[in-house]
């Protein structure tokens, strides 16, 4: 098994991400303080426990794909296991929605969200129609939240 | 005479004008996106939560009954006609109702479903309303050793529900109790795994991680897809339908027989009784026992009315069998019942043993927002909506998601007006993409963050009675109980795995 393509395979790459996270956190749990005291448990005896129970089912995921691996014929094709081009534009925009929410407002933020989603899920035909969906799904957004439920969004003049 | 009075104020809560619009509207959103494949009731449900902010917790919950009820029958639109249930549920009636499309009686299928779906979800809810308060009362009996036993209990059904998969279900199961783990200690006034932000001291809302699970999460995976539209629309034109077809002859509804709905519909509720069986599952097994038990097995499979009366009676009754757990134990078995434990948490409302007996009046109009959603809407959006059914379903994907994004993220943001709880759903819904992509079953990472406090605090307040001594989960009967009926479930879930050959193995929830 080439190191190469553990490291395409999203079978092993997840639980693998997923490990160094819980050690991370059961590192942090350690630092809580002793897991017993006194007879009683302590507020870092469950996560410890949780933990080390979740790195033996993460080692038994990843031994589990290393043995799928292994009994797939290298012809075979590699399931996917990335994130897709697509799926990585809707997070990138998504990230620099959030950033632009309080700073621009919800309106130019929206705005811009709507148009740039539209385009990832409709492709880049019919711009008329995408500029007046992104206008009326915008100005929906903000009447059900605003008028509907009374919630304070944050505006470009209210900044 | 106490339980009947609150039931009937439930009534009377729901005949009021706006109660009445919420059960109806939540009734067509959950049609909408029951019936969309991609989209699912739970989805719905998901986005609805913010808006519970600002609603009065018992139209809340009403909207969530109907949306509930909607999208567990909807599935079997886009199932009967074009071969793609619009649900997991709805994959039963798939195998019986296309072949019927394909004789031209996709119609009678529909209204085969929609009576089956009529009486199901109907029966459900009455038991539903019998059930709980007596099930309150057991739930009473119950002491902190035997707490820790049940949710110990439901997470492992919930884990090893998902079949073929219980390393998987295990991992997001664990992660979400350790999501849960964050912010202040259950017991002591101590922060955890905080990292030195201050906006973790608080903990992980509920909200994020729901929106992140089942909204973020659904656009990354179709933003994979090259479809314009939800339905192609080459489909449809294959699959007209006609109004005054939709209602089932009267011979064939006899020939599936009274004792065929009512048995298919106990089915049902018992298995939504059961933590992480869901729709899908009560489906399988009523299908599987109706063509075991009928007189006609060999006619199973090639258009089958009986098939879905039984798939689809059996998953509308689910609906009120999974509200016991939560209600009465405060354990929810499924993520719509997870969701809806959020929006009584949000209200300030804490679902348990004494729930039910206190707060009774402020969920029965959401026990009759079922049974009403069950017994009139069902019947009603079919014979007036069903023509249209499948123009409704197939909208463009662009406005579909980009609106669906713009309701979740805004929606995230109303809980505490900060785009962090904004961030934290994009986070969690990058998370469950993986997770999803790899197949781990993200209903385990809510279900799991849900129960983990409460699994933490009883587990320690039981060995805080015996000294630090866990031999108390032995002793004690009730626990006793749970531990065993752990394991017996653990038999006959896992080593001895229920499988039908001619069906395959039932479907993961």
């Amino acid at each position: 098994m080439s190191p190469k393509r553990l490291i395409a395979d999203g079978r092993f790459v997840v639980p693998a991400v997923l490990t160094i996270v819980t050690v991370v956190y059961l590192i942090e749990a350690i630092r809580i303080g002793p897991p017993m005291k006194g007879g009683n448990m302590t507020p870092a005896f469950f996560p410890i426990a949780i933990a080390i129970v979740t790195l033996i089912a993460l080692a038994c995921a990843m031994v589990q794909a290393i043995r799928g691996m292994a009994t797939q014929a290298e012809s075979e094709d590699r399931p996917r296991g990335g994130i897709s081009a697509k799926a990585l534009a809707v997070t990138l925009i998504t990230a620099a929605y959030l950033a632009a929410f309080d700073v621009a407002g919800y309106f130019v933020a929206t705005f811009f969200y709507v148009l740039l989603l539209s385009v990832i899920f409709g492709g880049r035909r019919g711009w008329p129609f995408k500029l007046l969906a992104a206008v009326v799904i915008t100005a929906l957004g903000f009447g059900l939240f605003e008028l509907v439920f009374q919630v304070r969004l944050p505006t470009l003049w209210s900044q | 005479m106490d339980i009947l009075h609150a039931m009937l104020h439930g009534f009377a809560v729901l005949a009021q004008p706006e109660t009445l619009l919420y059960m109806v509207g939540g009734f067509l959103i959950g049609t909408f996106f029951g019936a969309v494949p991609g989209l699912t009731s739970v989805l719905a449900i998901a986005l609805l939560l913010p808006l519970t902010y600002s609603l009065d917790v018992s139209s809340a919950l009403v909207a969530c009954a109907s949306i509930f009820m909607a999208g567990m029958c909807s599935g079997s639109i886009t199932a009967t006609t074009i071969n793609i249930p619009g649900a997991p549920a709805s994959m039963m009636t798939a195998i019986e109702g296309y072949p019927m499309q394909q004789r031209g009686e996709g119609a009678k299928a529909l209204g085969h479903a929609a009576l089956g779906s009529m009486i199901g979800g109907s029966i459900g809810a009455l038991l539903l309303m019998v059930v709980a308060p007596l099930a309150a009362d057991a739930a009473l009996l119950i002491r902190t050793p035997g707490k820790f036993a049940l949710i110990a209990f439901a997470l492992i059904v919930i884990i090893i529900s998902q079949r073929g998969s219980v390393t998987k279900g295990t991992i997001a199961t664990l992660f979400g109790v350790m999501i849960a783990t964050i912010g202040i200690d259950v017991m002591q006034p101590l922060a955890r795994f905080t990292f030195g932000t201050s906006a973790l001291v608080q903990g992980i809302d509920m909200m994020p991680l729901i929106i992140g699970t089942f909204a973020i999460s659904e656009l990354l995976v179709q933003a994979d897809s090259r479809d314009r539209r939800t339905v192609d629309p080459s489909q449809m034109k294959a699959a007209k339908v006609r109004r005054r077809d939709f209602i089932p002859p009267l011979s064939e509804v006899r020939e599936i027989g009274l004792y065929r709905y009512l048995k298919s519909a106990v089915i049902g509720y018992a298995v939504g009784i059961l933590p992480g069986a869901g729709g899908s599952m009560a489906a399988f097994v009523s299908y599987a026992e109706a063509m075991r038990s009928s007189k006609h097995p060999e006619r199973f499979g090639k258009g089958n009315p009986e098939g879905i009366a039984a798939a689809e009676c059996a998953n509308n009754s689910m609906c009120g069998g999974a509200f016991v757990p939560m209600l009465t134990f405060g354990i929810p078995g499924d993520p719509t019942t997870a969701i809806v434990l959020g929006v009584m948490i949000i209200n300030g409302l804490q679902p348990g043993p004494q729930f039910m007996n206190t707060q009774l009046e402020l969920v029965a109009p959401m026990f009759a927002s079922l049974f009403v959603s069950a017994l009139i809407l069902i019947p009603l959006t079919l014979y007036l909506l069903g023509p249209y059914f499948l123009k409704i379903v197939s909208i463009r994907r662009d406005v579909l998601y980009s609106s669906i994004a713009v309701i979740a993220l805004v929606g995230s943001y109303v809980a505490t007006y900060s785009v962090f709880q904004m961030a934290l759903a994009l986070v969690f819904g990058v998370l469950a993409y993986f997770l999803r992509k790899q197949k781990y079953p993200t209903v385990c990472l809510l279900l799991g963050f849900v129960l983990g406090p409460s699994l933490e605090e009883y587990c320690r307040r039981a060995l805080s009675i015996n000294d630090g001594n866990p031999s108390i989960f032995f002793t004690s009967p009730d626990s006793l109980f749970f531990l065993a009926l752990t394991v017996v479930f653990f038999y006959f879930m896992v080593i001895r795995k229920p499988k039908d050959n001619s069906l395959g193995t039932p479907p993961a929830s």
